[in-house]
């Protein structure tokens, strides 16, 4: 099923193509090697019509985003990107299942197994993204299933503890912070199932993302129990930065951008990275299933992908980015994320978020957390 | 045609939700059909009641309370015979020309660890600045405060419509017959504006119940309501919409019966009245 529409895709680039390469070749003489090819793209891509239909998380579309697909805009003015937004991969699943038609969107890499299974989504022709080759191998691996590119990683970061030095001392540098009964009415989760697999992390189970029924019941127990400790279950970033900016809390399960904001706040703070491992999740880019502008959608990722929207990304928001050309201006932060070191993200040195065989069932789990 | 508007806007989408609630619609492809599993698994849980029951009680509590305090508003409005009294009636609706968004934020830096109560109290010395009141924020103090506050001209109105439309001549009368102040509110005025009381404490407890909104933004961990596990359960985590829709039935259900017993209540008064 998944091979015969990429036969299909390539079909429609063969028929499409041919005509327009031709053309292409006969007006600017004889070119060759890359520019040529890329002449050819553009000249294919705007024999699509339309607006690029972009699912995408608040902040990178064009409410702040702008400079990580600016490249795009200026080749394709005509098919200018077009947002819906997600507050999460669950949240797209609904909108996609419910009618919404985009021809990409980015869930994180845990989820990678599961779009690709479901019919939803279209492998990537990683030859027509030219900035490929700089991506980061480990995170190019991550996106793939069943030996196709399904994801083109870009943005990526932690999952790890946010805290302030000048009201917190952790007993150690772990999970455990984000339990501690010390700290009482100054903690902050986040609200995904994630957490769940953290607590799996902390009681040291074998594999946090694939949990027997026993080992999640117990997972469950601990945030059950550990819940009162806890003022704040942020769901979005602003959320909590309102509430760690004015002191309400102290400690967050955060990500490397809200360390970053923290930090311009003018508060002491540490991004901890526990024994246990922080967990690492990479956004990837995917392609449904029969879009109508797969070739604008390429050109899309490629402008992403390019160390300029990388290093603009590391600047502004914090986030690694998965082309391994780009430096951020800040060291902090090339320290924090360990830039230079591209098994980053997996181990030894975090665990790469993957993912879970039983994420109803989590759901289901996480949800009676917050209920109960 | 009112009836069409009903069954097309009202009756319809709910018979929807029932059939996601029953598997009969899924939001994912695939076999699926007519099965209890989804309803059977919320009635053997006791996580959800107790959240629901979690919720009532928080309901009942705002309603009353602003009930108690719009009461006097609406009767000095009414009854005070000033004659400023639409413009004070303007007033009191005013803040609804600002947004809802805005004005319950506005509650987060009045109620915060360093908000404007807490830094008040550090500064009169009743608590030192390392152990502000943090029940203030994110609690459920909090979200019954901003409902309190975001409905009280919703109580105020219709308490204040049943107190303008009160036949002064009893009132005449009973001051005629040598009655108290005090004995002609208990026998005349307050009896008469019970429909208003009840229909205003009704007004505030249905849209309540369901509110997820305000304990999204200011209920943090301990403030949160059934109606969010709704939200939730539509759309974080994993898409499980057949228990979210068992759970919004289930409130749709309640409120129904709620709506059918107190128009009862109310009918008889009205009779009275008349």
């Amino acid at each position: 099923m998944i091979e015969g529409e990429e036969q299909g895709f390539e079909r429609r680039l063969d028929r499409q193509s041919l005509l327009k390469l031709a053309a292409v070749a006969g007006s600017a003489g004889v070119v060759g090697g890359r520019t040529g090819i890329a002449n050819a793209m553009r000249a294919i891509s705007s024999a699509e019509t339309g607006r690029l239909q972009v699912l995408d998380w608040a902040g990178y579309g064009n409410d702040g985003g702008q400079a990580m697909f600016a490249q795009y805009v200026k080749q394709h003015a005509a098919n200018k990107p077009q947002f819906t937004y997600m507050t999460n991969e669950s949240d797209a699943l609904a909108k996609i299942h419910a009618g919404l038609k985009p021809d990409l969107f980015r869930p994180y890499v845990g989820w990678v197994k599961y779009f690709a299974t479901s019919g939803l989504v279209q492998p990537w022709d990683t030859s027509l993204i030219a900035n490929f080759t700089h991506l980061n191998p480990f995170m190019v691996k991550a996106g793939q299933y069943d030996g196709q590119q399904y994801g083109i990683p870009d943005d990526w970061g932690f999952d790890a503890i946010l805290y302030r030095t000048d009201k917190v001392t952790p007993k150690a540098k772990s999970w455990d912070l984000l339990f501690d009964d010390r700290y009482k009415g100054k903690i902050a989760w986040f609200d995904d199932l994630n957490m769940l697999t953290v607590a799996g992390l902390y009681l040291g189970f074998k594999d946090p993302w694939n949990q027997s029924d026993a080992e999640l019941q117990k997972s469950q127990q601990l945030l059950m129990a550990k819940k009162k400790n806890v003022r704040l279950i942020w769901s979005s970033e602003t959320n909590l930065w309102e509430a760690f900016g004015s002191g309400d809390v102290w400690i967050a399960y955060a990500w490397p951008n809200d360390w970053v904001q923290m930090k311009k706040k003018g508060l002491k703070v540490v991004y901890m990275r526990p024994k246990e491992k922080p967990v690492a999740w990479v956004g990837m880019f995917m392609l449904l299933r029969g879009t109508p502008r797969p070739h604008l959608a390429h050109n899309y990722v490629n402008a992403w992908s390019s160390t300029k929207s990388a290093k603009w990304l590391e600047d502004n928001y914090g986030y690694g980015h998965a082309n391994t050309v780009a430096r951020p201006a800040s060291s902090d932060l090339l320290h924090a994320l360990q830039l230079t070191n591209p098994k980053a993200v997996t181990e030894p040195s975090a665990h790469l978020d993957r993912d879970i065989p039983r994420r109803a069932l989590y759901a289901r789990y996480w949800e009676k957390v917050k209920a109960s | 045609m009112p009836l069409a508007w009903l069954a097309v806007f009202f009756v319809l989408p709910i018979a929807i939700v029932a059939g996601y609630s029953f598997d009969v619609y899924s939001l994912f492809p695939g076999p699926h059909g007519f099965t209890l599993s989804a309803w059977r698994a919320v009635a053997g849980d006791h996580v959800y009641l107790r959240l629901f029951w979690k919720s009532v009680k928080m309901s009942v509590i705002v309603s009353a309370v602003i009930v108690v305090l719009a009461y006097p508003l609406a009767y000095y409005l009414a009854l005070s015979g000033t004659k400023r009294k639409y413009i004070l009636l303007l007033l009191l609706i005013a803040p609804f020309l600002t947004s809802y968004l805005l004005r319950v934020l506005a509650w987060k830096v009045i109620l915060g660890d360093q908000g404007v109560v807490n830094t008040f109290l550090f500064w009169t010395g009743l608590r030192s600045p390392d152990h502000p009141l943090s029940q203030l924020l994110y609690s459920k103090f909090a979200v019954m405060l901003v409902l309190g506050y975001i409905w009280l001209p919703f109580v105020a109105l219709p308490i204040f419509v049943s107190l303008e439309s009160l036949d002064r001549r009893l009132l005449e009368a009973a001051s005629d017959l040598g009655a108290s102040r005090l004995r002609s509110f208990w026998s005349i005025t307050l009896p008469l504006s019970l429909p208003g009381v009840l229909a205003a404490f009704f007004f505030v407890f249905v849209p309540t119940l369901g509110e997820f909104v305000t304990p999204s933004l200011v209920g943090g961990a301990t403030g949160y309501m059934y109606g969010n596990q709704i939200v939730d359960l539509f759309g974080t985590g994993f898409p499980d919409w057949e228990t979210g829709s068992v759970l919004a039935l289930f409130l749709i259900a309640v409120v129904a019966v709620l709506t059918v017993v107190f128009s009862r209540f109310l009918q008889p008064q009205q009779i009275a009245a008349d």
